[in-house]
């Protein structure tokens, strides 16, 4: 007769994507590449934000976007007509990227010599706040026909995110959308962080975006020194 | 919505800690999940099955305990259910609480034979 043994494991599946994003976050560092997870419903105008965003960057900094989507090349076709190095990640019905998923993305890109890489999540506001990617920073956009309650619906993605990009502002008055009511929900959530409007289509607020981008890229490549200082006398 | 995928990253992680530590065959797979996390128990048991197929995992038994969503009120300091109270502490009725457990998701042990 089988005799039965309990073996304990106690493992985190959670714990266990978020060592290694941070060793991810460590090779970033290393290799002085920016990584920039940008997370949003569907339709909120990642894409053409992001093609509008290379066009300002492009001219001081080398860029890679990985796009990730269950199925089809749509926007990796649309983000390489930017002149942008661009991989495209099927997920294959994961409804998120993980750390493991992010790093093999990178490799795929291969960003040696990449100053910044944006990383396009999958559409959806629930599992990517879920899963540290290993991104350097993480932003989200909100667009306007979406509705301001949405930090009351999705507070965990409120949370995990640097910056909040609003986009479609040049449709605002064809919404009930009340920019000040939206800033005092997420400040209840995350305070004293950015929150951006922007058009995508129109390009406004998009140097303002740009700007805090170049400001962390070269955070980035700070930390990459003091860190390393910090690695050598530990 | 997402827990056929991390189910079979569960399952991967399980197969690996059988082989390092030399376990051949798996009766039973205990998982916890808090109250509050974004894996739901119900889906995981439907998606298991599909998930450990051709693995070390086949055909064992799936057995989930659920953890309770507890927190601490920063007022008075009660530990409470944050569900079955619906986030205000009953002491005190404070609502400014730190959470002390729920958003857990843990492979427990395994019951290897």
């Amino acid at each position: 007769m089988d005799t039965y043994k309990i073996i304990e494991i106690k493992e985190s599946v959670f714990e266990n994507n978020d060592r290694q994003a941070e060793l991810l976050r460590d090779e970033l560092r290393q290799k002085k590449t920016f990584l920039l997870n940008l997370m949003s419903s569907p339709g909120s105008g990642k894409t053409t934000t992001l093609v509008q965003t290379i066009d300002a960057l492009k001219d001081e900094m080398s860029i890679g976007v990985m796009e990730a989507d269950i199925d089809s090349d749509v926007d990796a076709k649309t983000i390489s007509e930017t002149g942008a190095k661009v991989i495209q990640l099927h997920t294959g019905g994961m409804c998120h990227l993980d750390a493991d998923m992010t790093k093999q993305g990178l490799k795929g890109l291969d960003i040696e010599g990449i100053d910044l890489v944006f990383l396009e999540n999958v559409g959806n506001l629930v599992c990517p706040a879920e899963f540290d990617t290993g991104a350097s920073k993480n932003a989200m956009i909100l667009s306007v026909p979406e509705g301001d309650d949405k930090p009351l619906k999705y507070p965990l993605m409120f949370s995990i995110v640097d910056v909040i990009l609003i986009n479609k502002i040049d449709v605002m008055d064809f919404f009930d959308f009340d920019l000040e009511r939206l800033k005092e929900r997420v400040a209840k959530i995350k305070p004293n962080i950015q929150v951006i409007p922007i058009s995508a289509k129109t390009g406004m607020g998009i140097d303002i975006w740009a700007d805090w981008i170049r400001g962390e890229v070269k955070q980035w490549t700070l930390s990459t020194t003091s860190d390393q200082k910090g690695e050598t006398g530990a | 919505m997402h827990e056929l995928g991390i189910v079979i990253k569960v399952v991967k992680t399980v197969e690996d800690f059988a082989r390092r530590n030399g376990v051949t065959k798996i009766d039973t797979l205990v998982l916890q999940i808090g109250a509050l996390s974004s894996v739901i128990p119900n889906y995981v048991e439907n998606c298991y099955p599909m998930a450990v197929k051709e693995t070390l995992l086949e055909d064992t038994k799936l057995k989930i305990e659920v953890l309770p969503a507890n927190a601490l009120c920063k007022a008075c300091n009660k530990v409470f259910n944050v569900l079955e109270h619906k986030g205000v502490c009953p002491s005190c009725k404070g609502d400014k609480l730190e959470m002390l457990s729920g958003n857990e998701f843990l492979i427990k042990e395994i019951i290897a034979c």
